[in-house]
């Protein structure tokens, strides 16, 4: 217990205060800024804290970490486009509601929802951070890895929510876009028409900047003189009321235990875990077809899940020395020229320099959900500014942000093409939701499952066979068979329903 | 690196401090008087900053160094000195990019092992006569492990192992630097190892540690903290010497086999600078490398500082093009 107290002890310095005050404007404010990444941001910082002591200096990184994830999700839900990749599936129910007028109460549960998600990974952190990450290190190899991606891809089915075949078109389009570039593990270049520049496929950050930000403003600009679309002017109620309390609930635990298995493993973050979260906690729902539409539980689950991974992140980088995720990948190098090592001897080692970084994530999250609460009531005013001044301004934020990505005007160019590609979308009626998993998961598939056949020396049927593979692709076969099925029977029911009562159908835009 | 060298190193530096501060004609020193550039008067570079150009993420081991040498260079030349990064392609999108740009020394580059590779792994237009190579200013070298329950106690258990049946051995991703390594061993010694690629070297470290694959070859970084914990057993350093990090484990060299094997990266610039840019640029970046503050940083990084300059880079650059041609090709 030693330790402990002097972990504690370290954080009482008032310079670390400080760095956490900057840490946490800074965090805040690149979460907001479309492109501009966590990783970007703490890579940058990371220049200067490395002079500082390391508790200082982790304050800062970890603290921006933290904060990062809190201001991603008010891009996503006021103009659909994501602060960072984390909260793609933000957008899913969170620009919905803010159309509805319902922002303030998005924004509120969002932020709830992130603390949750960060609060119960870092119990895990503090517990049981050691074995848990051996264990998972040992279980899951490539083939694992693969079996789990796949189940991620039959995500497809439930977010494709109006129509199926749509659906599933956009997922096979997403899943050629993630073809693109050099192949992983034979460093073979596919459809780079020979340009350097396309050598790394497009760019991630890119697409989903452009299919959800830029598609938006299109779409915004080609219905401008028709006036159709109102502008959200009121942010409507801050704090929910005792029922959507309880319907936060159920998703909560559902989608944060999925954020926190996905935070374990390596190679997937909080973009994964936000879709496989938002998705679970719709298979888990009594009001499932409200998902995409505006659905507390959907918003709260997105959220939950994707912050939930900050937690496993860490647990992996600091347990293992492997990195979580990007920004873990970023502190590893600062943590290493300060002289610690990441990897189960920091446990041993220094104990007091865990609890001090568990204590940092503790406050960073504290002190961020209590900005977010607060802050966000100069957002009315933000909001106030007519809608052409705020779209042009939104499209500087993109550009620049987007291109701080490569320092490379091509980046900017895909993410303008993939506005157009956006727009069309959208106004054939194909959900983006799709393209944008098979081109996360894609990629990723195929790269597993390749290195899982070389090291099977090329048995497929080794691959597979392996008990927790051969589970999780049971799984995945199940999950992609039921809703399939189940929707047939419902349209069926439907049709004859609505034979009966034309009169219900709703009208219900969709921002999946 | 040995104490003689550095300790020459950090006298010429000083000297050429000295020369470097009254008159920026030390090109006269290294280059013959006749040569045109060096005739003409007092030269003023530089007289605007300097961009230099990273390859790679910030954050990651390319941009630290570029960096902490930024840092000096920026003091030694009393100008600023830009970090730009440019990542893509791994690393080709950036040095593609320099050699496009006008060599007039206010742009230059940070080259890793990957300028040698590029051409052969990618086909990319990165080939060692596109660039001045003005000086290596560090080295990483590799080292091959297993996990600490291995059965495979030296090298010389696992390639006797090797040879009755394949066994896997991760690296950083394909075409790169630890990939060559174990493709160089196995040809040497004629194991059969599978070589499996990963995304980075932490990644492949990791999964030796998980019972994933036999073994790693991995830079000598990322295999610090598993070595420390007792998770990882460091068979052998791919370099001529004893690693500080690793004191007692033997190199290639002493194991049998006598490879080298490391993460090298100097300061390039397009070619075909002015004789007296080229000789100024030199001794800065010398005189920086020498410096106790890049330096300390080095070693804190876990890495060498082997500094080669630019005559003796370029050579050694072009072995090595033509080496992992062989290997790669």
């Amino acid at each position: 217990m030693n330790g402990f107290a002097e972990g504690m002890a370290s954080l009482l310095d008032p310079t670390v205060g400080l760095c956490l005050l900057l840490g946490l404007g800074l965090g805040l404010l690149v979460g907001a800024f479309p492109g501009i990444t966590a990783t970007m941001a703490v890579a940058l910082a990371a220049g200067f804290t490395l002079t500082l002591e390391p508790v200082q200096g982790l304050a800062v990184l970890l603290t921006i970490y933290v904060a990062a994830n809190f201001g991603d999700r008010v891009p996503s839900i006021l103009v659909n486009t994501p602060g960072t990749p984390a909260s793609i599936a933000t957008t899913f129910d969170g620009y919905p509601m803010a159309k509805q007028g319902r922002a303030g109460l998005a924004l509120t549960i969002s932020a709830l929802g992130s603390a949750v998600g960060i609060l119960a990974s870092l119990v895990l952190f503090i517990a049981v951070a050691v074995p848990l990450a051996t264990m998972a290190n040992k279980l899951f190899g490539p083939a694992e890895m693969f079996a789990l991606v796949v189940f991620g891809l039959t995500i497809m089915v439930s977010i494709s929510s109006k129509s199926l075949l749509k659906g599933l078109l956009a997922g096979v389009f997403g899943l050629t876009l993630g073809a693109v570039g050099t192949y992983a593990i034979t460093n073979d270049a596919r459809f780079t028409l020979g340009l350097t520049d396309m050598r790394d496929g497009f760019s991630f950050i890119a697409v989903i900047i452009g299919l959800f930000g830029i598609g938006e403003l299109f779409d915004q600009l080609l219905t401008y003189r028709k006036s159709k679309v109102k502008p959200i002017s009121s942010l409507g109620r801050w704090w929910p009321n005792k029922s959507e309390v309880k319907q936060m609930g159920k998703p909560m635990l559902v989608s944060g235990a999925v954020g926190l298995g996905v935070g374990l493993v390596p190679a997937a973050g909080g973009d994964i875990a936000g879709l496989i979260g938002w998705d679970r906690a719709r298979a888990v729902s009594k009001r499932p077809q409200d998902f995409g539409k505006g659905s507390i539980e959907g918003i709260t689950a997105s959220d939950t899940a994707s912050s939930a991974t900050l937690g496993g992140s860490l647990t992996t980088t600091m347990a293992l020395g492997v990195p979580g995720d990007s920004v873990m990948a970023v502190m590893i190098g600062s943590m290493m020229i300060w002289g610690i090592s990441p990897g189960p001897g920091l446990f041993t080692n220094r104990p007091d320099l865990v609890v001090s970084i568990a204590g940092i994530m503790l406050i960073a999250t504290i002190l961020s959900l209590g900005v977010s609460l607060v802050r966000m009531k100069g957002m009315v005013k933000l909001l106030d500014v007519p809608n052409h001044y705020l779209w042009a301004t939104i499209l500087i934020f993109c550009v620049i942000g987007t291109y701080a990505t490569t320092n490379n005007l091509t980046t900017v160019i895909m993410m303008l093409a993939f506005g157009v590609v956006g727009v069309i979308l959208k106004r054939t009626g194909f959900p983006a939701g799709p393209v944008v998993l098979g081109m996360l998961l894609g990629p990723l598939a195929e790269k597993e499952l390749g290195r899982a056949l070389l090291i099977a020396q090329g048995d497929f049927f080794d691959v597979v066979s392996r008990p927790l593979t051969a589970a999780m692709l049971g799984l995945a076969l199940i999950s992609l068979v039921v809703p399939i099925v189940g929707r047939l029977r419902a349209r069926k029911k439907a049709a004859a329903a609505l034979a009966a009562l034309p009169a219900e159908r709703e009208h219900a835009p969709t921002g999946v | 690196m040995n104490p003689k060298k550095a300790l020459v190193g950090i006298a010429v530096a000083a000297l050429s401090l000295s020369l470097v501060g009254c008159t920026v004609g030390t090109a006269a020193e290294t280059k013959p008087k006749e040569d045109a550039a060096a005739a003409e008067p007092v030269s003023t570079f530089p007289e605007k900053p300097i961009t230099l150009i990273v390859q790679a993420n910030p954050g990651g081991g390319s941009d630290l160094s570029s960096r902490a040498l930024a840092d000096q260079l920026s003091r030694i030349l009393d100008t600023d000195i830009i970090v730009e990064n440019r990542p893509g392609a791994g690393g080709a999108t950036a040095m593609e990019y320099v050699a496009g740009l006008p060599a007039d020394g206010y742009t230059l580059g940070f080259g890793p092992v990957e300028i040698a590779m590029l051409n052969t792994t990618q086909g990319a237009d990165v080939l060692p006569e596109n660039y001045d190579l003005l000086g290596q200013i560090m080295l990483a070298p590799g080292v091959i492990s297993v996990s600490a329950d291995s059965p495979y106690q030296t090298l010389e258990d696992l390639i006797a192992a090797a040879k009755g049946q394949p066994l896997t051995v991760g690296n950083s991703g394909t075409g790169s630097i630890w990939e060559a390594a174990a493709k160089a061993l196995a040809g040497e010694s004629g194991a059969q190892f599978t070589n499996v690629p990963h995304e980075g070297g932490a990644p492949a470290v990791a999964a030796v540690i998980g019972g994933q694959i036999d073994a790693v070859v991995s830079g000598a970084g990322e295999a610090k903290a598993g070595n420390d914990d007792g998770t990882l057993r460091v068979l052998a350093v791919l370099h001529d010497e004893e690693h500080p990090n690793f004191p007692g484990i033997p190199t290639a060299a002493e194991a049998g086999y006598p490879l080298e094997f490391g993460g090298w990266g100097g300061i390039y610039a397009p070619a075909g600078l002015p004789t007296d840019v080229h000789a100024t640029l030199e001794a800065a970046i010398k005189e920086a490398v020498a410096s106790d503050e890049y330096q300390a940083f080095q070693k804190n990084a876990g890495n060498l500082v082997v500094y080669r300059n630019s005559a003796d880079w370029t050579t050694f650059v072009n072995e090595q093009f033509t080496r992992f041609a062989e290997l790669l090709g």
